[in-house]
């Protein structure tokens, strides 16, 4: 059996140069930034960090002259889309081969809207590569019950349970990696099947996982989250779902083998009933739109759901909003049937992903009911759900083994 | 009169003979030809499957579609298997070569004015091109029904399943009415039957989408209407209220 690799949260914030190798060499790429947030962050950096080898990578950068002991150099993008919420596959390569060309002994980089990431983030991101805590360092911010609700949903409790890395954001806005997580992730960005994708992504931390290196998640305190350009829910989901479908389909022989911890969950007051909060409307509105799904869409989820799963939808379906509850046990399963779906093509894949929608929303209405506005509340919740895809994780390694197998 | 009648029957009996005779060794060859095709085509099938298998073919596929492509080759194809369609084409390719290598030696079995040989081998095709119609309108049909189905929920519209019905039963229609048109059934009565059901069905969604947006389409227009008053600062909230936070799903 494969060990979890080791993550853990940090919040210190003593300057890096003090503590570690002085000189050595370190890239702080900046791909999507604006000529006013490199000048903010090239004064931050240089306060920061001090004592090392700085470089900082932007768009245009070869013409800057260095300044306050930091060289400025160009960061070598041919196209970059529009994602801008989290860092894809371009951003990993041309940073990648720059840490390459300039011998970085770790690299940082950092999303859209860096300026926003707090001083003591970034330099607890790049003390866990140099001082050789982790070989990828991904940032965690305080959120709220309505923030990053994709990740808590979907991606951080699969990466969890299948990879045993308990990574809250698995599609990282700001990360830092050591040199050979960069020739990994050089391999990994010009894979065929990231060309051919409009907006490839790469999954760092599965990344991590199956090389056995390590992967610290960093509390990078408050942070401005900027959101995608493109506001259509429905494609998105499907883009960004279906990228981590693809990956843990390829990265099969692992999972099945790995052990996932346990997620500790937060101490919480007991929440206040739904009845009292404002988010009640947004339920409501919500339970409508899932009954209206849970009639319509039956026949494709019994395509893919067995019957136990449809029957815990439809008593959802019949909940009134005061009592909207998706069971944590119940989604798990449920994604667990769709990876498995996605991989054996049960059903076209665009369909697949688009029927998924519904279920996610539904969970997203669970979750506001559930959490109440409490921001603790919320991140009790969402620790339920990823210590319910490690329990259920030995019905997705079964399934995904013996797919015929009556399954009530 | 009862010799002439004699005479008429014997020489409708000898005509009806005459053509069996001429015609049951087109069969045989045809029967023939399409049996030891189809042989042909089974060992032909088992060897390019096995080719398949060896080159992993249906990996290197995989390998190549994105995930955000509507439709890949392995929906299409029999348990997903890429390998499985390509052996199954092989097949089929050889069984049609066996029918029209049938064809053929009942067309030479035949005299050449003969009303039979111009009517049935021109048909026999057409009935080929009917069936493939109806096979591809109907995968289509199924495709074009859930694509709409999952649009129309994800939307939220209430009518998602009538929509989806409708847009079934548009494509089935076409389908039908291609096919007997390929046929050459029915002639004007079908172009007409077909006109009205299209027209129908077209008119019956327009008006139940029509009906039922009715309130989306207002409150469109109010908001358009209302637009040039949102240029303008908003107006505070009321004192002691906070906006309510907008869902961030990134």
């Amino acid at each position: 059996m494969t060990e979890p690799t080791n993550a853990t949260s940090t919040q210190e914030s003593a300057p890096v140069a003090a503590t570690s190798g002085v000189g050595a060499p370190l890239l702080i790429c900046l791909p999507s930034a604006t000529a006013e947030t490199v000048e903010t962050m090239r004064e931050r950096i240089a306060t920061t960090l001090q004592g090392h080898n700085l470089f900082l990578a932007t768009p245009g950068g070869a013409s800057a002259h260095p300044a306050h002991g930091v060289t400025v150099v160009d960061y070598p993008v041919a196209s970059r889309g529009d994602a801008g919420w989290a860092l894809t596959a371009t951003d990993y390569l041309g940073a990648a081969q720059l840490a390459t060309e300039y011998d970085a002994a770790a690299t940082l980089v950092l999303g859209n809207e860096a300026a926003s990431l707090s001083v003591a983030g970034l330099q607890a991101l790049a003390e866990a590569v140099l001082l050789g805590k982790a070989d990828l360092a991904v940032a965690r911010y305080q959120t709220g019950p309505h923030d990053a609700l994709v990740s808590s949903a979907l991606l951080y409790p699969l990466t969890n349970a299948l990879f045993g890395t308990p990574a809250h954001l698995p599609l990282p806005l700001d990360a830092a990696f050591s040199a050979r997580m960069a020739k990994r992730l050089i391999m990994v960005a010009r894979k065929p099947n990231n060309a051919a994708q409009p907006e490839p992504l790469v999954w760092p931390v599965a990344e991590a996982a199956i090389a056995s290196f390590s992967v610290k998640e960093i509390d990078a305190g408050p942070r401005t989250l900027p959101q995608p350009t493109d506001t259509d829910l429905n494609t998105l989901l499907a883009e960004i779902v279906g990228s981590l479908f693809g990956d843990i389909e390829a990265k099969a022989n692992f999972w099945q083998r790995a052990r996932a911890p346990m997620p500790a969950k937060p101490n919480v007051e007991p929440a206040r009933t739904a009845s009292e909060t404002e988010e009640l409307e947004d339920v409501r509105a919500m339970a409508d739109s899932f009954r209206n799904a849970y009639i319509n869409l039956q026949e494709i989820w019994s395509l893919v759901l067995p019957p136990q799963s449809l029957l815990g939808l439809k008593r959802i379906s019949r909940a009134p909003a005061e009592e909207f509850a998706m069971p944590a046990d119940l989604w798990a399963r449920t994604i667990y049937d769709f990876v498995l779906a996605y991989h054996l093509r049960t059903i076209n894949r665009g369909h697949l992903l688009g029927a998924l929608t519904p279920l996610y929303l539904a969970w997203v209405a669970s979750h506001l009911r559930q959490s109440a506005g409490n921001a603790a509340t919320a991140a009790f919740h969402v620790e339920e759900a990823a210590s319910a895809f490690v329990a259920e994780k030995p019905y997705i390694v079964s399934r995904w083994r013996w797919p015929d197998r009556f399954n009530p | 009169m009862g010799q002439q009648i004699e005479s008429a029957l014997r020489q409708s009996m000898h005509r009806v003979l005459v053509v069996l005779v001429s015609f049951l060794p087109g069969v045989l060859v045809f029967l023939l030809a399409v049996i030891l095709l189809t042989a042909f085509g089974l060992l032909l099938a088992a060897i390019v499957k096995r080719i398949l298998v060896a080159a992993r073919f249906d990996e290197r596929l995989a390998s190549k579609e994105t995930a955000g492509s509507p439709a890949s080759i392995s929906d299409w194809a029999p348990s997903h298997s890429p390998t499985l369609l390509v052996a199954r084409v092989v097949l089929w390719a050889c069984i049609l070569l066996g029918v029209a290598i049938g064809i053929s030696a009942i067309d030479a079995s035949y005299s050449a004015n003969s009303q039979l040989e111009q009517f049935l081998l021109p048909y026999l095709t057409h009935v080929l091109g009917a069936i493939l119609l109806l096979f591809f309108g109907s995968l289509l049909a199924r495709f074009l029904a859930r694509s709409v189905l999952i649009g129309a929920v994800n939307a939220q519209l209430q009518y998602a399943r009538f929509l989806s019905l409708g847009i079934k039963w548009l494509v089935l229609v076409l389908t039908a009415a291609m096919a007997l048109d390929h046929l050459q059934i029915g002639g004007g009565i079908i172009e007409l039957a077909f006109g009205i059901l299209f027209g129908g069905i077209v008119l019956t969604l327009a008006l139940a989408i029509g009906l039922g947006s009715r309130d989306l389409v207002s409150r469109s227009i109010e908001k358009t209407i209302d637009k040039p008053a949102a240029t303008r600062d908003p107006e505070p909230f009321p004192a002691g209220e906070t906006p309510r936070p907008k869902l961030r799903h990134f």
